[in-house]
């Protein structure tokens, strides 16, 4: 089952999501990217429905680059989390996007930075958050193990334990899991966590 | 061959047997009656309803190299409501002993009640103790023989026997699993996710008790329906042995000290985010 | 369980002496699950006038946000703040608007109004209002609430004991409550000052 989460640390902010596409019980891939980057110093960790997922998230992508082109600066990454609970909150009494969200970005005067944004828009700035199942499990792991200064090195640490957690406890556990970070450098991936591979296509 | 009880099943006459009265209930499995409606389900559906507190719990239990550790918090619930913030959820058996109490409150403390009885009768009987196994199966018996009738029942029945300690988890769908780590409740997973991590075989009493006391209290953190009271139970060759109740809500600034600040939250222009 | 009831939430507004204060809980969960006990539920509109807003988070967010926008609107409009009494019918106004799709909100005004008479109001999600002369609760230990404030409140008090008197009601309300409390978050008002105070709570 699903499991996104994320945490701030020491001048950095990471997600991580797990990449499992499913329908019923059917697994479709183990290798789906579900955290965004939304602009150079922007992700977005997403879970819910697979279609609101995919087409929410880059309509928001798009929308933040827009605004990047007309006035030749970024979003602040408050600006973009209160855009993104604005797009969900008018849907919401429309046709609701089935998305919870983990936007984690990096500003240059105010320093990393972690929302929470679940289905019906309720957002709001955390030090560590978490989605789906998984949640139940890593929550509680971050709040013993979490510290606001945490260097990279433990915070993955940190990370670690609660995929094993997530691994060993949860009854359809995701096998892979995707970990990204943001940081003064930017937005990127950082590492996977896979226990199982997709069968490659051998090159033709 | 296992004896199953059918008589609370028969149609209500009561029992007058005089004689052996002093005996009624202790012996026998207790029979209790069936009510007489023609829609037994939905009398059953409605009857559940009305005696289900006690079901956010967070209770837990371990063998490690010294015996067996066993925790809980001690909130009962109706719906948002908190009914009792000093709920006793480890229920002490015998001095060897202990169960803990997830679900409904009655049936875990009437259940647990009837165990002692008969975990007593067989030491009686036998001129020594019930095993851990022994005593979770009868447990695990009896419940599987109401299945399907409404009892809710989780619990964990933690001892030392003869082999050693035992920890065994039985609940009213008629499971029994035998373990070395188990957690039941609402608030279970948060403290899975302290436990799992925190736990070495090798660990000290002292260790075990922290370890134990700190997964309810992360437990309380995060669930709604868990809080009031963290109690920590060791059972070891000696018995068992209440090591603390500590109330949470002082866990909390324990684990946590509020560092001094002026003014903690600013108040902006914009207060959303 | 109701939706008014799914992030949980504890207010109260309480009427002194040429004062008001106005106190809440901090936390925002997901029916059982606690998210973050750093969650603002009292706003300020202006320095005489807080609105608190129980139910719904997402809900309470949007129409905080739209009751922000309306009264900058008056305020360049009128060159003045709003009068608690007027705030009120702008809120219950906008409330009806919603007449068959309501905010799952249950506000609580609190204001000092001219000759810094007290104002205190609740209403419904809807927008039918409520007057009171002591004090008025809301959210999910409204119940609680209520006994606590009518065996504790005093008519006349002074703002320190005011602020004694809405705290206590508060964190023995949240005691008996799943899903509300982990802390509180309290405002006095005088005519010359507004203090803020955030409150210790037991955090189970």
């Amino acid at each position: 089952m699903e499991s996104v989460f994320g945490l701030v640390g020491k001048g950095f902010a990471l997600v991580v999501a797990d990449s499992s596409a499913v329908h019923s019980i059917l697994v479709h891939k183990s290798n789906e990217d579900k955290i965004m980057i939304l602009d150079s110093h922007k992700l977005m960790g997403a879970s819910g429905e697979a279609g609101d997922r995919a087409q929410f998230t880059e309509y928001i992508q798009k929308n933040v680059a827009l605004y990047q082109f007309r006035n030749g600066i970024p979003l602040t990454t408050p600006a973009a989390a209160n855009f993104t609970r604005g797009e969900l909150a008018t849907a919401l009494r429309k046709n609701p996007y089935m998305v919870n969200i983990i936007l984690a970005g990096y500003d240059k005067e105010t320093g990393p930075s972690l929302y929470f944004i679940d289905y019906i828009a309720t957002l709001h700035k955390v030090d560590k958050a978490a989605f789906g199942y998984g949640s139940y499990f890593s929550l509680a792991m971050m709040d013993r193990h979490y510290r606001n200064d945490m260097s990279v090195e433990e915070a993955i640490d940190l990370i670690d334990k609660c995929i094993m957690e997530i691994r060993s406890r949860l009854v359809v556990a995701p096998p892979n899991f995707v970990i990204k970070i943001v940081d003064k450098d930017g937005a990127r991936e950082y590492a996977w966590r896979e226990s199982i591979k997709d069968a490659s296509i051998p090159a033709a | 061959m296992m004896k199953i009880d059918f008589s609370g099943l028969e149609s209500a006459v009561l029992r007058s047997c005089p004689n052996s009265e002093l005996f009624d209930g202790i012996s026998t499995t207790p029979s209790f009656q069936i009510p007489s409606t023609t829609d037994f389900d939905g009398f059953q559906k409605e009857a559940i309803q009305m005696v289900k507190p006690a079901k956010g719990t967070t209770t837990l239990a371990f063998i490690f190299k010294e015996g067996v550790m066993v925790a809980a918090d001690s909130r009962a619930s109706m719906g948002g409501y908190i009914s009792s913030q000093s709920v006793k959820k480890i229920i002490e058996i015998n001095p060897y002993m202990l169960g803990t109490m997830a679900g409904g409150a009655a049936d875990c403390q009437f259940w647990h009640r009837n165990l002692g009885i008969k975990c007593r009768l067989h030491e009686l009987a036998n001129k020594r103790r019930i095993s851990v196994t022994g005593a979770s199966k009868l447990l695990a018996n009896i419940l599987y023989s109401y299945r399907g009738m409404g009892l809710s029942v989780g619990t964990m029945i933690a001892g030392w026997d003869e082999k050693g300690p035992g920890l065994y988890y039985v609940d009213s769908e008629g499971g029994r699993l035998k373990g070395t780590r188990f957690s039941v409740g609402s608030g279970s997973p948060y403290a899975y996710g302290v436990l799992d991590n925190g736990y070495r075989y090798d660990m000290s009493v002292e260790e075990a008790a922290e370890l134990a006391r700190r997964a309810i209290y992360h437990a309380t953190f995060r669930d709604g329906a868990s809080g009031g009271v963290a109690s920590v139970y060791y059972v070891g060759p000696e018995g068992w042995k209440k090591l603390s109740g500590d109330d949470v809500g002082e866990l909390h600034y324990m684990y946590y000290p509020v560092e001094p600040t002026a003014v903690e939250q600013e108040m902006t222009e914009v207060s959303v985010a | 369980m109701s939706i008014f009831e799914y992030n949980g939430s504890a207010l109260v507004a309480m009427v002194g002496k040429n004062c008001f204060a106005i106190a809440s809980d901090r936390r925002l969960g997901v029916q059982l699950q606690t998210i973050a006990t750093d969650f603002q539920k009292i706003y300020k509109i202006h320095d005489k006038l807080f609105i608190g807003l129980s139910g719904l988070g997402t809900d309470a967010q949007t129409l905080y946000q739209r009751l922000v926008f309306r009264h900058k609107l008056y305020q360049l409009r009128e060159e003045r703040d709003m009068k608690p009494e007027t705030f009120a019918s702008l809120v219950s106004a906008i409330l009806y608007e919603k007449r068959f799709g309501p905010y799952f909100c249950q506000p609580v005004i609190a204001g000092l109004g001219a000759e810094d008479k007290p104002f205190i109001c609740t209403m419904d999600s809807i927008g039918a209002k409520e007057l009171a002369k002591d004090f008025v609760v809301a959210g999910t230990a409204s119940e609680s609430l209520y006994g606590a404030c009518e065996s504790m409140f005093k008519p006349d008090m002074e703002p320190e004991e005011l602020f004694e008197t809405i705290s206590q009601a508060l964190l023995s309300s949240v005691d008996r409550d799943c899903l509300s409390g982990w802390g509180g978050h309290v405002y006095v008002v005088t005519p010359t000052e507004v203090t803020e105070r955030i409150l210790k709570g037991r955090m189970d």
